[in-house]
């Protein structure tokens, strides 16, 4: 079994509504020096395979469901 | 304590030659919460039967008998003055109350707190809230229509020191309000009314009370026990885990330093989207009759559910194959399972003919059922694990927790006598300061976030008035068959600055103001239901408190002939080094309108028509927000003439009858003119203000008075006569709508609607950030 | 063909809990509604409960939280579809039945692919998104939606252009995005766009007459065919006047803003 971590940000350009509320928020709480704050989602999969086929499937799920490609990047790594 | 030679987990705990401190000391290490005396009456049931108990059967105890579970505190308080309250249209007091509507429809009400998980972790906390309140609407056969969360917290910017272990407020506020935003939008039940107090009694302890209303068609009304010996008893919806143990016996304790570390277990994780397939299915089994009683799965968890839907039925008993109940993880023992309260479960009763049926229906919605036990005639719950019986105790001694007569002290109130009035040049900025304050301030920073409009049936929204320049309402309506115009109002009632001060008055006022809002809006009050959140019972002032606020709510109740179909009771709601909440008892009232198309709101309407104050301003100044604010101390706090509270209430609903008022908004926090300056806002319409004809009060006190019993109303030239033939001099006279400024005459009130839009809209959205850009 | 022999399939799983409300809309103008669930329609069922989408005249996707939203709104929904009964929700479309998705429902319509559909009428990949809304919260409340449809939308067959209609939103990602920077263009000269934003005198929307921040004040979008309706806001909530939040203030007409939009395409099968 090997476990592949699914990394899903937005695209440059593409504005972070989250990070942008949470640093308003976060400055509002007194942290100063805050510069920016972004949004990430990870999902870890474990799947029984290959670390070069989890690779593969990894990039598939994104494609297929995990990530909407007109706004979303994805990165699969084996962990 | 003596492990049986058994391939699982169970013990013996020897208890039968315990010393007393051993008791205690067995009490406190199984996480029991139980007194020595009730260690001692477990002591004498199981002499008898010759035996020690094993440790599935202790903490079942521990579970039956906490302050949540069986009321051991206020039960005879209750009794003395709320049980007597009887209305031919109670069709059920089960798990949730249920009122005629209708010929063919009641409708279900119920609010309970959720106030110390939701301390430790607010999101999950105030979530699961949402979760149980729906499953005791649902138990009753019931459709969810509406939720209402009025919640308490310290002020969001508050100075104080916030005690070792607390949250602050404003961490608080937004995790309990995301929480319920979730949850509630997810399930698609609209949130539609509700209400925030600030203040930092409630720094240490903040209140979330969550209240559901549904909808049943009066044939299809359920109960919530078993039909009798031979039923099936089917375990619904989500699995079970560790989450939630002991959360019963934590919410009768007060919260230490280190809770957010003892008991993360204690605060169970929901699932909405478990729990919108099991309302489906749920509804669905029992309609098509395939069902005889169903019952949620909270405090206690399986321990109560199982013994309180046999029992209930007379007299019956269970065998429960606990080994059968799904789990989430493996190793659980079974006491764990047996007292886990993991969320989004179920427990329905049925024929065993019905058994496949029922099941279908909720594998056709991906909803694990698993059928675990079997009620029987012996009036023993027996529990077997993998066919060795581990479990064998008396239903009754189990449901029959201790009840006891607290001591208390009769609180020392507020009086005139001893009033220090505060010296404040009234000026447009006193009202600011009013207006601005955050129990005043706009609640649209929460209120938008929770869907109110889902279900399609919202009549009368939370803000009212122009689209986007929207001011507070008084009661949300809901229209809950469609094709028919009846509607059920809903609101609540709540000030526990009253209360704090005068107890018993401040439970009359409670209602009063519940009242008040239902009446607001052209309907009938009908049914209330009440959360008593207070401190410390076994603290005599605390429990003098709780006493006399419970005497003067079961005394207006009574006069009103309101019955309390249903209600909950939150006691220890203290923080260490003993600092107590505000007496709070949280009213949610229903109301019942004919036709909806009658309903009014709290915006002007119109250029050019008349005011009026009905009911009598006094010389009330007792915990006032004026008095807050400015430094006030004691003085007489606002009491409720029940005669002429129900006297009033029935003129006013015969001129929503006759359609003879445009605007209506009920005074409360802040007096008079702070409800005239909301009708302006929310109508985006000036008034000319004129207080002479109230009589010889000094200006102050008619301005910021809280007297009860009273309301503002606007009233076109045209209706004026028929009005005031209905009202006769219980309607004063006190100006004309018109303009884009709020003048008070004899005064330097000189303020535009803009300026007091701003300043009542502006505060929250300012502390909780994301304003709109 | 009479209205109640037009026979509307309302979609619904786990967490889609408009249905109710979809199901009452559809029934006001006279049609035969039913509750479907997914998973009759792919023959997960006992046979007694199986349906087939080809035997409706009219799928309705609901709004909700289908799935509970996780991944993103609608994703999951479209997801399960996707792989068992696309190709027939294809053909569905193609043979011009009607498809109406509101909130939830247009999340699913657009992660399914059937909208926008600039060029086909299900691509492989979705070429558009609605993302979370600039004030990333959830944003409950009254809209204004100026019909901006020259003709070829059925959804709008009966409302005059540009007239506009109060109809609320409650969603927390309804903003319309697209990394095509000639994607308004396109929707603008397929006469694809239905609703948009307007503020509260018809002017252009800043919020909150705007909630999301959607591009050119996009609320609601056809596919090229014009059979194919998304819109985010719930027409759905306002089948009678007094769910309007302001009706109190006076009223010409008992019947609600969003009733049109569903007695429109009842037209079709006069």
């Amino acid at each position: 079994m090997v476990t592949v971590e699914i990394r899903i940000e937005l695209k440059k350009g593409i504005v972070d509504p989250e990070g942008k509320n949470v640093m308003k928020t976060l400055k509002l709480l007194g942290f100063s020096g805050v510069r920016s704050v972004k949004s990430i989602k990870v999902f870890d999969v474990e799947l029984d395979a290959s670390p070069e086929e989890a690779i593969k499937s990894g990039e598939e799920m994104c494609t297929k469901l995990l990530a909407n490609s007109v706004i979303q990047d994805f990165k699969v790594t084996v962990r | 304590m003596i492990r049986r030679n058994v391939p699982y987990s169970l013990y013996d705990v020897n208890i039968l030659s315990a010393t007393d401190d051993e008791l205690m000391c067995i009490s406190s290490e199984m996480g029991l919460s139980l007194s020595l005396e009730e260690m001692r009456m477990i002591v004498a049931h199981f002499k008898k039967k010759g035996r020690n108990p094993t440790d599935i059967e202790l903490q079942s105890l521990g579970q039956a008998w906490s302050e949540h579970c069986c009321y051991k505190s206020s039960k005879l308080t209750l009794k003395e003055f709320i049980f007597s309250i009887d209305n031919p249209n109670v069709l059920s007091r089960g798990d949730a109350g249920v009122m005629v509507f209708d010929d063919d429809y009641g409708y279900a009400l119920r609010i309970e707190s959720h106030n110390h998980p939701s301390a430790i972790e607010p999101y999950g906390g105030a979530a699961t809230g949402i979760g149980g309140i729906l499953r005791d609407v649902v138990c009753m056969g019931a459709q969810p229509i509406g939720l209402v969360d009025p919640l308490c917290f310290g002020y969001i910017n508050t100075c104080k020191k916030i005690p070792k272990g607390i949250k602050h407020p404003h961490y608080l506020v937004n995790g309990v309000v995301s929480g319920i935003r979730d949850y509630g939008n997810c399930v698609g039940i609209p949130t539609i009314s509700g209400g925030f107090f600030f203040d930092d009694r409630y720094n240490g302890n903040c209140l979330v009370n969550v209240g559901c209303l549904g909808i049943v068609k009066r044939e299809e009304l359920l109960s919530n026990y078993a039909s009798g010996p031979g039923d099936v008893m089917i375990l619904l919806g989500g699995l079970t885990g560790r989450d939630g143990i002991h959360g019963v016996t934590f919410a009768s304790t007060n919260l230490t330093s280190t809770s957010d570390k003892d008991s993360k277990g204690a605060v169970p994780f929901g699932d909405p989207i478990v729990k919108e397939p099991t309302i489906h299915a749920c509804l669905e089994a029992n309609q098509k009759s395939l069902i005889t009683g169903m019952k949620d799965l909270g405090g206690g968890g399986l321990s109560c559910v199982i013994g309180e839907m046999a029992f209930g039925v007379g007299g019956c008993g269970a065998d429960v194959n606990l080994d059968k109940v799904p789990l989430k993880e493996n190793n659980l023992t079974p006491w764990e399972i047996w007292i886990s309260e993991s969320q989004e479960r179920m427990m329905i009763t049925c024929r065993p003919e019905n058994v496949q049926k029922v099941l279908e229906i909720f594998d056709m919605w991906d909803v694990n059922a698993t059928p675990i036990a079997k009620t029987t005639d012996t009036a023993h719950i027996r529990i077997f694990w993998k066919g060795e019986l581990i479990f064998d105790m008396n239903s009754e001694f189990l449901t029959s927790g201790p009840v006891y007569n607290r001591p208390h002290i009769k609180p020392k109130i507020s009086t005139k006598i001893d009033e220090k009035f505060p010296h404040v040049k009234i000026t447009n900025d006193t009202i600011k300061t009013l207006l601005s304050d955050i129990n005043i301030a706009s609640k649209e920073w929460a209120i938008r976030q929770y869907d109110h409009e889902v279900r399609a049936s919202t009549v009368i929204h939370p803000m009212v008035g122009k689209i986007n320049h929207t001011g507070p309402g008084d009661a949300s309506v809901l229209m809950p068959v469609p094709g028919r115009y009846k509607g059920l109002a809903v609101a609540v009632g709540c000030n526990p600055w009253f209360t704090e001060e005068n107890p018993y008055n401040g439970g009359k006022a409670c209602v009063d103001e519940a009242c008040r809002n239902i009446i607001a809006v052209g309907a009938k009050p009908d049914a209330l239901t009440d959360c008593l959140n207070f401190g410390n019972p076994e603290n005599p002032e605390r429990f003098g408190e709780f006493r006399e606020a419970v005497r003067g709510l079961g005394e207006i109740c009574n006069d009103l002939q309101l019955p309390i179909p249903s209600g909950n009771v939150s006691l220890y709601n203290e923080t260490p080094g003993g600092e107590h909440i505000l007496p709070t008892p949280m009213i949610l009232i229903c109301g019942l309108i004919d036709d909806i198309r009658k309903a009014v709101t709290a915006d002007i309407k119109n250029e050019g028509n008349k005011l009026f104050i009905i009911g009598k301003t006094k010389d009330e100044m007792g915990a006032s927000l004026f008095f807050r604010k400015f430094g006030g101390e004691k003085g007489d706090v606002p009491d409720v003439d029940s005669k002429n509270l129900k006297r009033l209430m029935d003129k006013m609903l015969k001129t929503f009858d006759k359609s003879l008022i445009r605007s209506c908004h009920d005074c409360s926090d802040g007096g008079l003119i702070i409800a005239i300056a909301e009708m302006c806002i929310s109508g985006q319409i000036g008034a000319k203000i004129d207080l002479s004809e109230i009589g010889d009060l000094c200006i102050e006190r008619k301005l910021f008075s809280e007297s009860n019993t009273r309301w503002i109303a606007e009233v076109e030239e045209k209706d004026v006569e028929a009005f005031k033939k209905i009202m006769d001099s219980d309607a004063i006279y006190i100006g004309k709508t018109g303009g884009d400024k709020l003048t008070v005459k004899d005064t330097d009130i000189n303020l535009t609607v803009d300026e007091m839009r701003s300043t009542w809209n502006d505060p929250i959205w300012n502390l909780m950030g994301g304003n709109a850009e | 063909m009479k209205n109640e022999d037009v026979k509307v399939c309302v979609l619904r799983i786990e967490g889609t809990s408009c249905e109710d409300d979809m199901y009452q809309a559809f029934k006001m103008v006279g049609a035969s509604p039913e509750k479907v669930h997914l998973k009759q329609l792919i023959g997960q069922t006992s046979s007694s409960l199986k349906r087939n989408i080809e035997d409706y005249d009219i799928l309705a996707f609901p709004g909700g939280f289908s799935a509970g939203d996780y991944v993103r709104g609608g994703a999951i929904f479209a997801a399960r579809i996707k792989s068992t009964i696309g190709p027939q929700i294809k053909k569905f479309v193609e043979s011009e039945k009607p498809v109406i998705g509101v909130c939830n429902g247009f999340q699913t319509l657009v992660e399914l692919s059937l909208l926008p559909a600039l060029n086909e009428t299900m691509s492989s990949k979705s070429t558009a998104v609605l993302y979370r809304n600039d004030s990333s919260r959830f944003e409950c409340r009254p809209t204004f939606l100026r019909n901006d449809n020259r003709g070829k939308c059925i959804f709008t067959s009966d409302i005059p252009k540009k007239k506009i209609l109060m109809i609320p939103s409650a969603h927390a990602e309804g903003k319309l995005l697209s990394m095509d920077p000639k994607f308004v263009d396109k929707l603008v000269e397929n006469d694809q766009i239905v609703f948009r934003y307007v503020g509260e005198n018809g002017e252009n929307a800043k919020y909150p007459w705007n909630p999301n921040g959607s591009l050119s004040d996009i609320a609601g979008i056809c596919n090229s065919i014009g059979n194919v309706l998304g819109m985010m806001p719930h027409p759905e909530r306002v089948l009678t006047r007094f769910t309007h939040p302001d009706w109190t203030r006076g009223y010409n007409s008992e019947e609600g803003d969003g009733l049109c939009v569903f007695r429109s395409v009842m037209k079709k099968f006069l």
